[in-house]
């Protein structure tokens, strides 16, 4: 029977699927006996997906493209008349 | 992304990578279009403010184009970018006032002698939805991940915000696997527990405070 440290220190390979299948089960036993574990499991899961979602969403804003446009032009001719 | 797709995007990024090598500047934009998103993404999640990401994102296109030939393909041309990118943003936060950093382990969760859970753990993760767009959760997290010590951020930027894997990741940061996933767990956890005093006061039903 694996205890709650030991189910924090798994939930890594849990999340991403890499847990063998007897580590998985005996996880799973642990999680049937264990609802602050489960709370864990899923606020652990919310964290990742939160934080990717909030900071997976940036752009080049408009005039930041602009400049960077001008700037490659400018490096591309100073090139050319090398 | 398939197995072929993910081939022949190298491969076309290996001949663009030859070609500006050789001199053709055509290539050169190309590559800039490639990777400035990334570049601008990554360096913006480091340094937080649009200025200083797009200095950081002219400085390592400049890098690019100028340092080019010394590129001897030992890993792959986009794990060079992304150190770039990252040499780039630390230079430029190195010279700003830098907040004191929390340490990790306390934000750690504990355990008692016989190795359960100490503190009452809620279970927030369903009331999330309602309050991901709202302004304020989105400054909560962007300052949840600012104060995520340097070595665990930059593991999850890339791992977690890039989407790049473990193998990929410790590429980049010439870290083992296992160094990677361990940072990136601890990383993990720090922010599960920043958030936890966030959305626990939301998600607590009335009268049960």
């Amino acid at each position: 029977m694996i205890c709650c440290k030991e189910c924090i220190d798994l939930l890594f390979d849990y999340f991403e699927g890499s847990l063998e299948q007897e580590t998985k089960n005996s996880l799973e036993e642990h999680f049937q006996d264990c609802p602050p574990c489960i709370a864990f499991l899923n606020t652990y899961k919310s964290t990742t997906l939160l934080c990717r979602d909030t900071l997976n969403q940036i752009e080049i804003p408009d005039e930041v493209r602009l400049t960077l446009q001008n700037f490659l032009k400018e490096q591309k001719a100073q090139q050319e008349k090398k | 992304m398939s197995f072929t797709q993910q081939k022949e995007d190298k491969e076309r990024e290996e001949a663009l990578v030859r070609d500006l090598q050789a001199g053709n500047l055509e290539a050169y934009d190309q590559i800039a279009e490639l990777y400035q998103k990334k570049i601008y993404a990554l360096s913006f999640n480091l340094v937080r403010n649009q200025m200083d990401a797009q200095d950081v994102t002219q400085e390592v296109l400049l890098t690019l184009f100028r340092k080019i030939n010394t590129f001897q393909g030992k890993s792959a041309f986009s794990s060079w970018v992304y150190r770039i990118t990252l040499n780039a943003s630390y230079m430029k936060l190195r010279n700003k006032k830098k907040e004191p950093n929390i340490s990790i382990d306390e934000l750690l969760p504990s355990f008692n002698g016989a190795g359960f859970q100490q503190e009452k753990i809620q279970d927030w993760s369903g009331s999330t939805e309602s309050l991901l767009f709202t302004n304020e959760t989105r400054e909560v997290i962007k300052k949840a991940v600012d104060l995520l010590p340097e070595k665990e951020k930059v593991v999850f930027l890339l791992r977690d915000v890039e989407g790049l894997s473990t193998e990929k990741v410790s590429e980049i940061l010439d870290l083992t696997v296992p160094a990677v996933k361990s940072r990136l767990h601890r990383g993990r956890l720090f922010l599960r527990k920043k958030l936890s005093g966030y959305f626990e006061e939301y998600s607590s039903p009335k009268g049960e405070i």
